[in-house]
């Protein structure tokens, strides 16, 4: 059998066009993530959604679909102009927008905004939240008094300008400049748990796998440059509990 | 549009604008929908979601964590089968009719055909050093698959001249990416499709296929007057006059070399099954 470039031509366009066609219809075919994050398995909020598996590609529209929360409290809580798309945003764009700030305003910061704002469970560890979202949270009460400490010490003052430049550029990057209150860039100290912790830093750090895999109760993940912090909500731990014992492993490491 | 049509392989030209345009357009697209203005009708999908390699990366992880690599999503996967169904039927045709990385070597090496002689360009580079050069995608291949594994991150990316060619407008585009997509423009100039034959790790995994495709390139030695124009075309300079059948791990079955488009003889080099009549 014999074929030409007038046969070959359309056989190639017809076998890949036919192929996303059929996987379309099976529903195969999917071209950016489910945007539905885990839901919690046990007690009584089974069944709801976990904020600690938002993702960056979730939009706020998405965050308002999920869990309930109205865009505009959404949008003056991260300091959004009132013309913007705010449906449309998504929370990666947030840590472009508030760069060089002394703590990182990005995904963390809405995870934990949302779980305030609903009265979830999460672990306050170390994510921040912006001036203008903390006073929301607070207008609306039922915060506890753990939550309440934990938010004086880990909330962002933006000051007029900054929110202004922000709000100036809708659903996309407001530069270091314009970051008023912006200090020095947040670079992670070594040999500190964070959220940003990957598995390659505690071996870099020295803590043996052994030792991590006892810590998190099964193997090591294949993908060391995972972060520790997604790892758990993914298999359903606590980051502030497996958080200390790391802690504590990486500081019996150091010389 | 005269001068499209009267190309022998017109067929291939009109598919390679096909998907240069369409990648384009749907890259653009995805910048835009992200600023809320998207075109309707139009996916705007990421390029990372249709880009098949991705899906190549991402067997390791998926086989043992059941998680795709970070911005791959089902739909690599689903054209990296049909990539491999191509290319199992074909070889990698995907490379040679496809991939729009491939379509924009080629528009350049245009260029460079006119700036030097026909014999001169494309073989700057001695035989015996480029022989060992193509296997240098391996090497390519090999990295990135490790490095993916390793961090669970599209390593590749930060590297990729078709990802930064179809984001020169994003803010997605990766430094790394813009300095090997100029590399490779300038290097066009001098031999057609540089980065397919010395770095491109999908294609590295495509030109396996070559060894066992159902159709092949076919030479019929009885009527052949050895005159090497199939030799002089063949963009990837395999020595077409010398093989009963291509089995090289470079073809990419652009048909440059058939009966269709350059031999003259009738029946010669075709792109046929084992059985066919000559």
């Amino acid at each position: 059998m014999r074929l030409t470039s007038k046969s070959l031509g359309p056989i190639v366009v017809v076998i890949l066009f036919g192929g996303i066609l059929f996987t379309t219809l099976m529903g195969w075919w999917q071209t950016e993530s489910v945007k539905e994050p885990v839901k919690y398995t046990t007690g009584e909020l089974a069944g709801e959604y976990n904020p600690a598996d938002i993702r960056g590609s979730y939009t706020f529209g998405d965050i308002n679909r999920l869990f309930n929360i109205p865009l505009e409290d959404l949008r003056v809580a991260f300091g959004l102009p009132s013309d913007a798309d705010v449906a449309a945003f998504q929370a990666k764009s947030l840590e472009e927008m508030y760069s060089g700030l002394e703590q990182e305003i990005g995904t963390g910061s809405l995870r934990l905004f949302v779980a305030l704002y609903n009265h979830l469970p999460y672990d306050l560890v170390e994510d921040a939240l912006p001036a203008p979202a903390v006073d929301l949270l607070i207008a609306r009460g039922g915060l506890t008094e753990e939550q309440l400490a934990y938010l004086e010490t880990h909330t962002v003052s933006l000051d007029a300008a900054a929110v202004q430049e922000a709000a100036a550029t809708p659903a996309a990057i407001a530069t270091p400049e314009a970051t008023a209150a912006a200090t020095e860039e947040h670079v992670p100290e070594a040999g500190l748990v964070a959220g940003k912790t990957t598995f390659q830093d505690l071996l870099d750090w020295g803590v043996s796998q052994e030792k991590i895999e006892e810590i998190i109760g099964g193997p090591l993940p294949v993908a060391r440059g995972m972060l520790v912090k997604d790892y758990c909500t993914q298999n359903g731990l606590s980051f502030s509990t497996i958080k200390t014992a790391l802690q504590a492993a990486v500081d019996a490491a150091q010389p | 549009m005269k001068r499209l049509f009267r190309n022998k392989l017109w067929v291939r030209s009109l598919v390679q604008i096909f998907f240069f345009v369409l990648v384009a357009l749907i890259s653009l697209n995805h910048t835009l929908a992200e600023a809320g203005k998207g075109i309707p009708f139009l996916s705007s999908a990421s390029l990372h979601s249709l880009c098949p390699f991705g899906g190549v990366v991402s067997i390791y992880q998926y086989a043992t964590v059941g998680t795709f690599v970070q911005k791959i999503h089902e739909s690599s996967f689903v054209l990296m089968i049909l990539g491999f169904l191509l290319a199992l039927l074909f070889g990698p045709v995907f490379c040679g009719w496809v991939c729009p990385l491939g379509t924009f070597q080629e528009w350049i090496a245009r260029l460079g055909r006119k700036l030097f002689k026909p014999r001169r360009y494309n073989h700057f580079i001695p035989y015996k050093v480029d022989r060992w050069l193509r296997f240098l995608r391996y090497g390519v291949l090999a990295w990135v698959l490790y490095m993916t594994a390793v961090t669970g991150k599209l390593i590749f990316a930060e590297v990729d001249p078709y990802h930064a060619l179809f984001n020169l407008w994003s803010s997605e585009v990766a430094v790394g990416g813009l300095i090997v997509l100029g590399i490779v423009s300038v290097a066009s100039l001098f031999v057609e499709r540089p980065f397919c034959k010395y770095a491109c790790p999908y294609g590295a995994v495509l030109g396996i296929f070559n060894l066992f495709r159902v159709f092949s390139i076919r030479r019929n030695p009885g009527t052949c007057k050895l005159d090497m124009a199939c030799n002089r075309v063949c963009p990837m300079n395999i020595p077409v006059a010398s093989m009963t059948v291509v089995r090289d791990h470079q073809c990419i079955s652009c048909l440059k070399c058939t009966s269709e488009n350059v031999c003259p003889v009738a029946g010669t080099v075709d792109f046929a099954t084992a059985g066919r009549k000559s």
